[in-house]
């Protein structure tokens, strides 16, 4: 093999990588928290009694999943480029749109796995209809597609890469700003997917280690049985 | 479609630019078939690893699961294009490194799929097998395999439609396949609504099919217990 | 070789890590011969005629079917396990498959025969067993008596010289359980030698000439069933048989 290792090239340029890290994280909070949001609304009301709901939810969740997220942030990047939106709003705007497609449908699951008889007995005991969702059909409905839930924020956190085609000065992006300059091609790339590794697997482990995430799971292992 | 239905219908821009956007879009399914071919065998054959529990090999196969996981697809075909052919010195084109870097990417998510296949199926099954006289490796060809094959069609079509839309990725690299396609015939009659529009309609009428036929095969092969 | 019991076990130990299973337990099966294993639940009864086919290994002792020691490093299993029916709890049918191809799957695939052999033969247990015309039902399908009568037809498909019965009707519906009796009665008339862990004390009554009753690992009784029935010599047997009547 004839290339030559040079890591010092990639740790001159920690600070940009250090920025590009903290874009990501950014981006993914930003777009994590209306995703979650959206996907809820959507996933309730794909769960819901109302056809018409039902029908809407469906159409939502298919349109928005079955096109590429590169696609969704260049149609608010490039094809509404007259509203002048910000490159990092059109990515958190892509990724919501795309990621919030994918929470509807593990929610509007994850109702449907709640047994009925549990929000009869809640109406029973006179709840209002609003106190039954969330008192008690919520909260367990949560707890068995928490695993999935997380694994799709990891998702999410990875996807947010593809920002770096609208030009958000993301991770990848700077990535690929250091290699220009450097040509230090390996190093740069291995650098940046231990990165991402890494906030994967931190993700996991908060999950594996946050109290009151973690009694969830043995719950939806009971669930995927 | 009659010649005045599709004026009406595919604008203008489209129309005069189809030779070249069509030549993309096959660009993309002939991605998507490389990435599923090949993707669909490795995957296999790591899920088995994973699933056979060889002291050193499955080890390797899970690390290897993790890794790419854990890293978004983005990285990985940069990995292919650049970091790979740099290290091992090797010339390479950015459609055969974009088909690397699918097949790489998605065999790991089947793996995954593969493997929680075999899980599923009950060990009960086997002894029967066993007690009838099948040797440990028929039991495992008749009796296990092809239910965990039966039952991961639904995530296993899901991971398929996955990398359909992700074969826009590669545009990043340079292939033409149709966002790349799309890209550089905007960049030449700056219509952007149009073209990024048809693109996504495109890309929702393909992958709303392929999921189409992920729904069939399942109500036709699905285990009922 | 005739003239020598079929099925022979010599003091078989077994523990799963510290815990006891099987404790030198002793016995001999003749060609033709009807056993009826009772006890309670967890006294080994499934465990001790899964020693038999070689799906439950043992520790010490032998274990030995027409002569051929069954834990023996030499020993061809699936040959030997294509020579013993067995039929289980929960049936274990193959739910990717008729039932059809149940019965037929290791005619074809364990002995050799051909697949219209293979056919020709279940159809013809399909129908001694009385489900011919659901052959091509699926599991999910049939019913728990009727699942049970495929599995005992896809057992005795491989022309086995011994059958085994690992507690055959305690998954099923009350209404379902003679069905299945009914199919393992005819068996024992046809002269098959059986080995059967059940709780149904009129079959033993009726069809078995020795009961076995286990408790704790132990073979503490192996009478003549008449004799058993009679009187059972033990005062743990009488407690368990007053149980399971008054039920």
């Amino acid at each position: 093999m004839s290339y030559q290792f040079d890591w010092s090239q990639v740790w001159q340029h920690r600070d940009l990588i250090l920025d590009g890290l903290l874009v990501t994280i950014a981006l993914s909070v930003a777009a994590l928290v209306p995703t979650l949001i959206v996907g809820m609304l959507i996933g309730t009301l794909g769960a819901s009694t109302s056809r018409a709901g039902r029908v809407a939810a469906g159409l939502y969740v298919e349109t928005m999943r079955n096109v590429p997220l590169l696609i969704h942030m260049y149609v608010w990047y490039m094809a509404l480029a007259f509203l002048r939106l910000p490159a990092f709003l059109c990515a958190v705007l892509g990724l919501t749109l795309y990621s919030s497609a994918y929470v509807a449908e593990l929610v509007r699951a994850g109702i449907a796995a709640v047994p009925r008889g549990q929000a009869r007995a809640a109406a029973a005991s006179g709840l209002r209809p609003w106190q039954v969702q969330v008192l008690v059909v919520y909260p367990q409905a949560l707890r068995i597609v928490a695993p999935s839930l997380a694994s799709l924020a990891s998702q999410l956190v990875k996807d947010s890469s593809l920002a770096s085609v609208i030009a958000v000065a993301e991770l990848s992006y700077q990535a690929g700003a250091i290699e220009g300059q450097t040509f230090r091609t390996f190093e740069v790339y291995i650098t940046i997917a231990v990165l991402y590794i890494a906030l994967v697997l931190l993700i996991s482990f908060a999950i594996d280690h946050v109290p009151g995430l973690r009694a969830r799971r043995p719950i939806a292992r009971i669930a995927d049985a | 479609m009659p010649e005045p239905v599709l004026a009406a219908v595919v604008p203008e821009v489209i129309r005069d630019n189809l030779p070249f956007l069509a030549a993309g879009f096959a660009m993309t399914l002939r991605l998507a078939a490389v990435g599923i071919v090949g993707g669909s065998l490795v995957g296999l054959l790591l899920g088995l690893l994973r699933h056979a529990e060889i002291p050193v090999l499955s080890r390797l196969a899970a690390l290897y699961i993790e890794i790419v996981r854990g890293t978004p697809l983005l990285v990985v075909l940069f990995v292919c294009y650049f970091a790979i052919p740099a290290l091992a010195g090797y010339r390479t084109t950015a459609v055969a490194a974009a088909s690397l870097g699918f097949v790489l990417f998605i065999a790991a998510y089947l793996a995954e799929d593969v493997r929680s296949g075999l899980r599923s199926v009950p060990s009960g099954l086997v002894r029967a097998g066993l007690a009838t006289g099948l040797t440990r490796w028929q039991a495992f060809r008749l009796i296990v395999l092809p239910q965990a094959l039966r039952r991961i069609i639904p995530p296993v079509f899901s991971q398929y439609v996955r990398l359909l839309k992700f074969t826009s990725v590669a545009s990043v690299i340079g292939v033409r396949e149709l966002t790349g396609s799309a890209l550089l015939v905007n960049a030449r009659e700056f219509q952007p609504v149009a073209i990024i529009a048809t693109a996504a309609v495109t890309y929702l009428v393909v992958c709303s099919g392929l999921s189409l036929v992920g729904r069939l095969l399942d109500a036709r092969l699905s285990i009922r217990t | 070789m005739s003239g020598s019991p079929l099925i022979v076990l010599d003091r078989v130990c077994k523990q799963y890590g510290t815990t006891p299973v099987l404790r030198d337990c002793s016995l001999a099966v003749a060609r033709g011969e009807i056993v009826v294993v009772c006890g309670p639940s967890g006294s080994g009864k499934s465990t001790l005629i899964k020693t038999v086919n070689g799906l439950e290994p043992y520790q010490s002792g032998s274990v030995r079917f027409d002569g051929e020691e069954v834990g023996a490093r030499g020993t061809d299993l699936p040959r030997l396990r294509a020579r013993i029916g067995m039929v289980f709890q929960s049936f274990e049918l193959y739910p990717h498959m008729t039932a059809l191809r149940n019965v037929m799957l290791a005619q074809v695939h364990a002995l050799g025969r051909s697949r219209a052999e293979a056919r020709e033969r279940a159809l013809a247990l399909l129908a001694r067993v009385g489900l011919t015309e659901r052959a091509e039902a699926y599991p999910a399908d049939l019913s728990g008596g009727q699942q049970q009568r495929v599995a005992i037809a896809r057992a005795l498909a491989l022309d086995p010289v011994a059958m085994l019965f690992d507690e055959p009707t305690s998954a099923l519906d009350p209404e379902m359980i003679n069905e299945v009796l009914d199919v393992m009665t005819a068996l024992a008339r046809d002269g098959m030698t059986m080995v059967v862990v059940t709780h149904e004390m009129g079959f033993a009554r009726k069809v078995a000439d020795r009961v076995v009753f286990m408790d704790e690992g132990r073979i503490v009784e192996d009478r003549p069933a008449a004799e058993f029935f009679a009187a059972p010599a033990t005062e743990r047997a009488k407690t368990f048989l007053s149980k399971i009547i008054a039920h």
